[in-house]
């Protein structure tokens, strides 16, 4: 019998051989439930319609664009009936996706981020830096963040000015992304940190340290890796938080009448008196979406959180 | 609970609402403009007369902060009249300024009017959401797996993934607009004349069954589910198999064994969650119209009030951290293993 030699491209197909069966691994667990898998069907579909608006429902009509009468109601054209400007809510709706999903997207980008740093390096290092970055991590648990959010973004609009352009994003949804950012953060950072505090202790971690490895590194190479799973898993979660948040801004009027969310649009039903009228099409449509949205995103990061957490793996 | 447990609590509870007012002072400096450029709002034809009116009023004359650092030694000045030192001083009294929309009101003239409205809806819709959530989720995570569990557990997501207005909307839409059964909007009939206090009762009954029922329905959604598990974890524990083992029954299982320890975690969750449940039902007033602290905070985003938004912020912020510390207080009291 002889030794298999082990070689750079024979570690590296290893290294590839396990990662695919973990995949696979994965992809059985997750697809064993039904809710996760109708979740994430839900999720593509709408993901579709945020990608390709326009070949659904041609472009996004205005005030001036409009092809429908006052409220006219649901029929076959138009099949979700109009606004109070004769916009078609077909049209709204879908296009709302686009929107509504990307700021829930950016969101989600700007908490974890924020989360994960905070979480990796209050672990990490310990010591005072642990204590005082957790005192704020609690400062933002116990408070009504969303109360915050209020107040924080007329005043981040009135520094800024309203009307600026970011990479063509209007500054007012900016604004709302880092909003629900700077207040959403604690509980993935609490998250992260106590994985951090357990992973700190294993073997490989000491490894490291005694060939020289910096703590910078370390923390990339070998904490970050580690906590992935629990990372994915707690922004799907963020996510739909955060498209709940948006909806909510928006809906007191901090959205952007431009960019027709569905707050927005469930913001001009509420101005506009849907209920008192019986216009029931005006906020059934968005509101409907967002419930669905929010719903596929719930049961996805649960099922994710069941499958990728370890300790709640090992309890079932 | 030793003294160092409730101590501890207390002073995190202090720094917090030390930071909160900390925050607001910050905010409002922060912004663009001189402050009294803002207060003046943006009307034409203020004159120099008025902001040095506001200025003499605000004491903006004098320095931001104790301490600033000048350009020759020693470098740092003290300031013992100070902007800052004012600001907390006024705070602590009760004095959150004068809100900018309203007619020359304070703010905690507007902020008092409008929270007893808020306390009774939010106190009768979390009343009933605790009872009727507690309850549902007991029911269905004693019942997993059935098919009571299956509904319950799938209406409580859907509820959960609602936002509160959405659910009022649709409530407006069905019992006031279609059926009638309801007035659509405020807290009483205006220009009514009421016979007697009872008719005057009932007329602020019927007006409050509406938003009522949405907190209360946005909420049992939530306390189920948080229920559903907690009563799932005790499950699991070794003195309901013990119970069992003795022979007892299911009923009295859970009702003496399970039940009283699921509610523990679950009370818990529900005062932490305080913060979340109060801003997200801001706007359950707006849909209905009713005179309460969310349709002021939306009144104030509207006219850019930002007095009137930052002493909304504080008070709900403080009464956050209060009942958090409460929940501390409970949960330490009743859980042995968190009394050292």
């Amino acid at each position: 019998m002889t030794t298999p030699t082990i070689t750079a491209s024979s570690l590296r197909a290893e290294r590839w051989r396990l990662r695919a069966r973990g995949a696979r691994d994965f992809a059985g667990r997750f697809a064993k439930r039904r809710e996760a898998v109708a979740g994430t069907i839900i999720l593509l579909v709408f993901t579709v319609f945020a990608l390709f608006p326009d070949f659904f429902v041609g472009p996004l009509q205005t005030a001036v664009t409009a092809t429908g009468g006052r409220l006219d109601p649901p029929s076959v054209h138009p099949p979700l009936g109009t606004d109070n400007l004769g916009r078609d809510m077909l049209n709204r709706t879908v296009h709302g996706t686009r929107i509504s999903m990307a700021i829930g997207l950016l969101a989600t980008v700007v908490t974890v981020v924020i989360g994960v740093l905070v979480g990796i390096v209050s672990g990490f290092v310990g010591g005072r830096t642990d204590a005082i970055l957790m005192r704020i991590t609690d400062f933002f648990l116990v408070i009504p963040t969303f109360v915050l959010a209020l107040v924080l973004a007329p005043i981040i609009t009135d520094i800024v000015g309203p009307g600026v352009e970011v990479l063509g994003i209007r500054m007012t949804l900016i604004v709302i992304v880092i909003v629900i950012g700077i207040t959403s953060w604690s509980s993935t950072a609490r998250i992260v940190r106590s994985q951090t505090l357990s992973i700190r202790e294993r073997t490989f971690v000491d490894r490291a340290r005694a060939v020289g490895a910096g703590g910078g590194w370390i923390m990339r190479k070998h904490i970050l890796p580690n906590v992935t799973n629990l990372i994915v898993a707690n922004a799907v979660l963020v996510f739909a938080g955060a498209v709940l948040t948006e909806t909510v801004l928006a809906f007191v009027g901090l959205g952007d009448p431009f960019s027709p969310s569905w707050g927005q649009t469930l913001n001009e039903a509420q101005e506009g008196g849907a209920a008192g009228l019986g216009a029931w099409w005006w906020f059934t449509p968005p509101g409907t979406c967002i419930v669905l949205v929010v719903l596929a995103f719930t049961l996805v990061g649960g099922a994710l959180d069941d499958v990728l957490n370890p300790r709640r793996r090992a309890r079932r | 609970m030793s003294i160092r447990y409730v101590g501890g609590r207390v002073a995190s509870a202090l720094i917090t609402i030390a930071l909160l007012i900390l925050i607001n002072f910050v905010l409002f400096r922060a912004m663009p403009g001189a402050p009294e450029r803002i207060a003046a709002g943006r009307h034409p034809g203020v004159t120099a007369e008025t902001f040095a009116n506001i200025r003499e009023r605000w004491g903006l004359d004098k320095p931001v902060y104790p301490i600033s650092i000048v350009g020759e030694p020693p470098f740092v000045e003290i300031n013992p009249e100070n902007q800052f030192a004012r600001y907390i001083a006024s705070t602590l009294t009760g004095d959150l300024g004068v809100a900018f929309s309203g007619a020359g009101q304070s703010v905690a003239e507007m902020i008092g009017a409008a929270i007893g409205p808020t306390l009774l809806l939010f106190g009768l819709g979390e009343l009933i959401a605790i009872f009727a959530g507690l309850a549902l989720g007991a029911y269905t995570g004693w019942r997993r797996g059935g098919a009571v569990d299956y509904v319950g557990n799938g209406v409580s997501l859907v509820l959960y993934s609602m936002p509160y207005f959405l659910i009022g909307m649709i409530m407006l839409l069905i019992f006031a607009t279609t059926l009638g059964w309801f007035p659509t909007f405020g807290m009483t009939t205006p220009g009514e004349q009421f016979a007697s206090p009872l008719d005057q009762l009932l007329d602020l009954l019927s007006h409050l069954v509406l938003p009522v029922a949405t907190v209360a329905i946005g909420l049992i959604g939530q306390y189920s589910i948080l229920m559903r598990s907690s009563v799932i974890e005790t499950l699991g524990e070794d003195y309901v198999t013990t119970a069992r083992a003795k022979g007892l029954r299911d009923n009295r299982i859970l009702r003496k064994h399970a039940f009283p320890n699921a509610l523990l975690p679950a009370v818990t969750l529900i005062a932490i969650n305080l913060g979340y449940v109060v801003a997200g039902a801001i706007t359950v007033e707006v849909v209905f119209n009713w005179p309460g602290l969310g349709t002021l905070t939306v009144e104030a985003l509207e006219a850019r009030d930002f007095p009137l938004l930052q002493g909304i912020f504080l008070l709900l912020s403080v009464a956050v951290v209060f009942a958090n510390l409460g929940a501390d207080f409970i949960y330490g009291y009743l859980d042995p293993r968190v009394r050292t």
